[in-house]
């Protein structure tokens, strides 16, 4: 018996040693791990009920911008399970219904499983994410409101007789966004500088879908029929303040993707296949009406613009992947895919402008892409310590586009070829070490930073003995796009070294530390006062230093102590302000923006103590500090905390 | 005459495997695989214990031990795969398991799922799901620390939201298979599953965020950088491409110059996305200004 407590309980303190990134729910257990039995099933029950409190220095909405923790009574967190002993419940044979955050928190979920064997199963996913939406100006400093944006998810999904040979399904997703959020509405001040409008944003989308999967001669056919529907209608007005003195937009949108997904499976000793076909025919009609009276940019306006339309987007993917296995040691993996999508639409959509009574027929800007990929893998196992894989692809991307009547079709086409190698070595039976790189050539990438001549090498060593974890990673990336005047190249390296260890059961360990080390540069071409400056570079230094460390340390079975320590600093170059050594560009803005040093840093605490076999009271702090270094103002040091019953009945 | 079959065969039943075992039994009616018992009409190598197991005639006449019976413990991960995969292969979502990273990296199904110490019920996870991942992706691990990020620590969202543990369908943005693990809604960036208002179709369409994927500009995870952006301001990252440089862009003659009236010395040119506010398409205007 004491063994099987033991068992139990060991998953659940490996699993609290990595990565408590926040303070509360509590991770630890309280009640019987086996539950109780009610009647034919058994009753597995913890709700941890609480409050939490904050305050905030500096910088508020940045702080609800990337934290959000507020004040008051939450369920923090619930477990419900119920099995039926014997698998012949009555109506149903498992429930499994977790919630998160319930009640005010930010990040609120609930998923909910229920199914009887045989017969079927019931999925349910539904979130919420709360915050302050920051404005489209990077720095925040314009767009930083103070109420949230707010968006909820949910999935719910029904399998009937999962586990026959024809199985149906059928689902619904329905997610939706509102609150207050930054406009696409721009307007200007007497002098011409923009300024933000916000609006009361109202977005949803539903999905629904069914399908069916049925099995002969041990071949699985799956095939789903869907459709997504997307709507927008947020409205804008602004009436009486600033330089405009009216304005209203009306701008519904509402688009649909119906699709089609059909699968195939089959699955023979020496053999397997699978293909997959789907099909989206995607639409969006669209209307703008914006009327707009006052003063932009310095100059008076009276402007009714009206448009409206159809875009389409028929999407069609195809799939096919082969695999062998001529022996035990050997497998090799054919897949191959084929991509098509045009973006069209009417061939023209009109815009009427009030203040000249004139109608506008403008064209739909063509896009086409069309690729076509192969990919072999060959994956062979040498000795029982050497593993070996090489694998080979090949992409031709066709992108053909009109952009107006005037200007010629233009079609254009990149194939890239690239290798993978790879090597696994298991020396002794605990050490894992992984050893792989890609080198991938493209004849015409799309934009400069894309992929372009580029390699990654990377290598992972991993050491697991009972209850040590030791891990190593390192990898880098280069990428080069070399054209007439300028040159863009980017190289990042990461670094990673990890450590978990449980020398006793009531005591353990986690500590890691991360590097990503980035230089990129780009070339760049500006105007200054109607002049053209060519030739110069953007520079973007960041040196990323992260690091976590966490302790457990339980005290005579009844008490729980936990301390955490997580560390986020961009060094950048090494400047203490924005003014840079003087390369890459002339301006002193481009300079300014070539490395961003900010820390970002979060202690916690927690102590949890256990009333009974079925109570546990637990208690948390937790600090944020996030600071620019050359702009203080949106900073913030935030104390958080909690104190809660978790409680098992 | 199906029991005398299966006893012919070396297959004994779940019930002589729990006189040993019960620790294990005793939770197993909890477990997914303990519907091929409750069925009770499946034959000796596809019920129980012994359809992972292997029969366990011999295990029980040696009194135990690993060389007996299949102990997963004991097998190689290329055997792990198979035996999971004897039931678990035919479903859409691990149609790309062999050729995944994952597979070929040696991670299998048991790294992830632990069938008799579940700590999440859902799927036998061996720990949380973001947990379990962080164990290998410490680099990923440290993303979600950064101040702006994808809120996977806090709760809201999982890994699986976007990645497919167990191999993904060649991407339908970028080209060469990458990245290999990133799912899709249908049959695009599973970033549109949330962020539908961005799907489109746009009748000017920003192109990169067709042919390149939202990662041009973002970073997926985490980011210094507000809105997960790159660069911590926008005008160089849009300026990096719109240089006018090389044969780039949908026309091939380099990304668009921005206008000459837009000097960088004035502060105002400097906030692009203030202006071009539709930067991942518009319907009404092809400069992205409405």
């Amino acid at each position: 018996m004491r063994r099987t407590a033991i068992l139990l309980a060991f998953p659940l303190l490996t699993a609290a040693v990595c990565a408590q990134e926040t303070v509360a729910p509590t991770p630890d257990t309280v009640g019987p791990a086996r539950g109780d039995n009610v009647s034919d099933y058994n009753v597995v029950n913890t709700f941890e009920t609480g409050v939490r409190f904050f305050s905030v220095g500096g910088s508020l909405p940045e702080y609800r911008s990337n934290v959000n923790y507020g004040n008051g009574v939450r369920l923090l967190s619930s477990d419900l399970t119920i099995n039926s002993k014997d698998g012949h419940g009555k109506y149903f044979d498992e429930i499994v219904l977790t919630t998160q955050g319930l009640g005010n928190d930010p990040y609120e979920s609930a998923t909910l499983r229920i199914q009887k064997n045989k017969l079927y199963r019931y999925d349910m996913v539904w979130r919420l994410n709360d915050y302050v939406n920051p404005g489209l100006v990077t720095g925040g400093a314009d767009g930083l409101h103070a109420m949230d944006t707010r968006y909820t998810l949910q999935d719910h999904d029904l399998t009937l007789f999962p586990q026959s040979k024809i199985k149906f399904f059928l689902g619904y997703t329905h997610s939706s966004q509102g609150g207050p959020a930054i406009s696409t509405v721009q307007l200007f001040d007497t002098n011409g500088n923009p300024y933000p409008v916000f609006a009361n944003v109202r977005r949803s989308w539903n999905g629904y879908r069914v399908g069916n999967e049925i099995e002969f001669f041990g071949i699985k056919l799956n095939w789903m029929r869907g459709w997504e529907d997307f709507k927008e209608d947020t409205p804008f007005a602004s009436a009486g303040t600033g330089p405009v003195s009216s304005f209203t937009r009306q701008e519904p949108y509402h688009g649909t993707s119906p699709y089609w997904r059909v699968a195939l499976f089959a699955d023979k000793k020496l053999v397997s296949f699978n293909g997959r076909f789907t099909y989206t025919a995607g639409q969006r009609g669209f209307l703008l009406d914006e009327t707009a009276l006052g003063t932009s940019a310095g100059t008076g306006i009276n402007r009714q613009i009206v448009t409206s339309g159809t875009a389409r987007r028929p999407v069609a993917t195809g799939n096919a992947t082969v695999s062998f296995f001529p022996t035990s040691k050997l497998s090799i993996v054919n897949h191959t895919s084929i991509y098509n999508v045009r973006t069209e639409g009417d061939s023209t959509f009109s815009q009427f402008d009030n203040a000249t009574q004139s109608f506008t027929y403008l064209s739909f800007q063509y896009l086409g892409i069309r690729t076509v990929a192969n990919e072999t893998d060959v994956n062979y196992q040498f000795l029982p310590q050497l593993g070996v894989y090489a694998g080979y692809d090949y992409s031709s991307r066709r992108i053909r586009s009109i952009v107006s009547a005037d200007i010629p079709f233009y079609d254009q086409t990149n194939k890239v070829n690239s290798g993978v190698l790879g090597f696994r070595i298991r020396p002794v039976k605990p050490l894992t070490i992984i050893l792989n790189g890609e080198i991938g050539r493209d004849s015409r990438p799309f934009a400069p930073k894309s992929d372009g001549n580029y390699h990654d090498l990377g290598a992972r060593a991993e050491y697991r003995h009972k209850s040590l974890l030791l891990s190593a990673y390192a990898k880098s990336d280069y990428n080069t796009n070399a054209v007439s005047f300028s040159a863009f190249a980017s190289r990042s390296r990461t670094y990673s070294a990890n450590a978990s260890w449980t020398p006793r059961e009531w005591l353990s360990f986690d500590v890691g530390y991360t590097k990503l080390h980035l230089y990129t540069v780009g070339g760049i071409a500006y105007f200054v006062d109607l002049n053209l400056v060519p030739g110069e570079q953007s520079l973007y230094f960041s040196n990323l230093h992260t690091g976590t460390a966490g302790v457990r340390f339980s005290m005579g079975r009844r008490a729980d102590l936990y301390v955490a320590y997580s560390r986020v600093q961009d060094t950048g170059d090494g400047r203490s302000t924005p003014d840079g050594p003087g390369i890459g560009s002339s301006l002193p803005a481009f300079q300014a923006a070539q490395t961003f040093p900010v820390l970002f840093q979060s202690p916690l605490a927690r102590f949890s103590f256990k009333l009974s076999e079925r109570v546990r009271w637990n208690v948390g702090y937790q600090y944020y500090g996030y600071r620019e270094d050359f702009d203080r103002t949106l900073g913030y040091r935030a104390n958080t905390g909690y104190t809660s019953i978790l409680w098992s009945f | 005459m199906l029991a005398q079959s299966a006893r012919n065969s070396g297959y004994v039943g779940s019930t002589v495997c729990k006189a040993c075992h019960p620790d294990v039994w005793v939770n197993f009616n909890k477990n997914p695989h303990f519907k091929s018992i409750a069925a009770g009409n499946k034959p000796g190598p596809d019920t129980g214990c012994e359809s992972c197991h292997g029969p366990g005639g011999a295990h029980v006449a040696a009194h135990g031990g690993k060389a007996t019976i299949v102990a997963f413990s004991e097998l190689k991960p290329a055997q792990v795969l198979d035996n999971c995969l004897r039931c678990h292969a035919q479903t859409i979502s691990r149609a790309n398991i062999r050729r995944s990273s994952h597979t070929l990296n040696d991670v299998v199904c048991t790294d992830c799922h632990s069938i008799h110490k579940a700590t999440v019920p859902k799927f036998l996870l061996a720990k949380r799901q973001v947990e379990l991942c962080y164990t290998c992706h410490a680099d990923v691990r440290a993303q979600f620390s950064m101040p702006f990020k994808h809120r996977v620590n806090e709760g809201f969202m999982t890994c699986t939201d976007c990645h497919n543990p167990h191999g993904a369908f060649a991407p339908t943005w970028r080209t060469a298979d990458r990245p290999r693990m990133v799912d899709q809604d249908v049959n695009e960036e599973p970033c549109l599953k949330c962020h539908a208002e961005k799907r489109g179709p746009f009748v000017y369409e920003h192109p990169p965020v067709r042919i390149e994927g939202c990662e041009m500009c973002h970073y997926p995870h985490g980011s210094v950088n507000s809105r997960l952006l790159r660069r911590p301001v926008v005008f160089t990252l849009c300026l990096e491409c719109h240089n006018g440089a090389g044969n780039f862009g949908r026309q091939g003659k380099g990304d668009p110059l921005t206008a000459a009236t837009h000097s960088m010395t004035d502060p105002r040119y400097r906030n692009c996305t203030n202006c071009h506010v539709r930067v991942h398409g518009s319907n009404a205007d092809p400069l992205f200004l409405r």
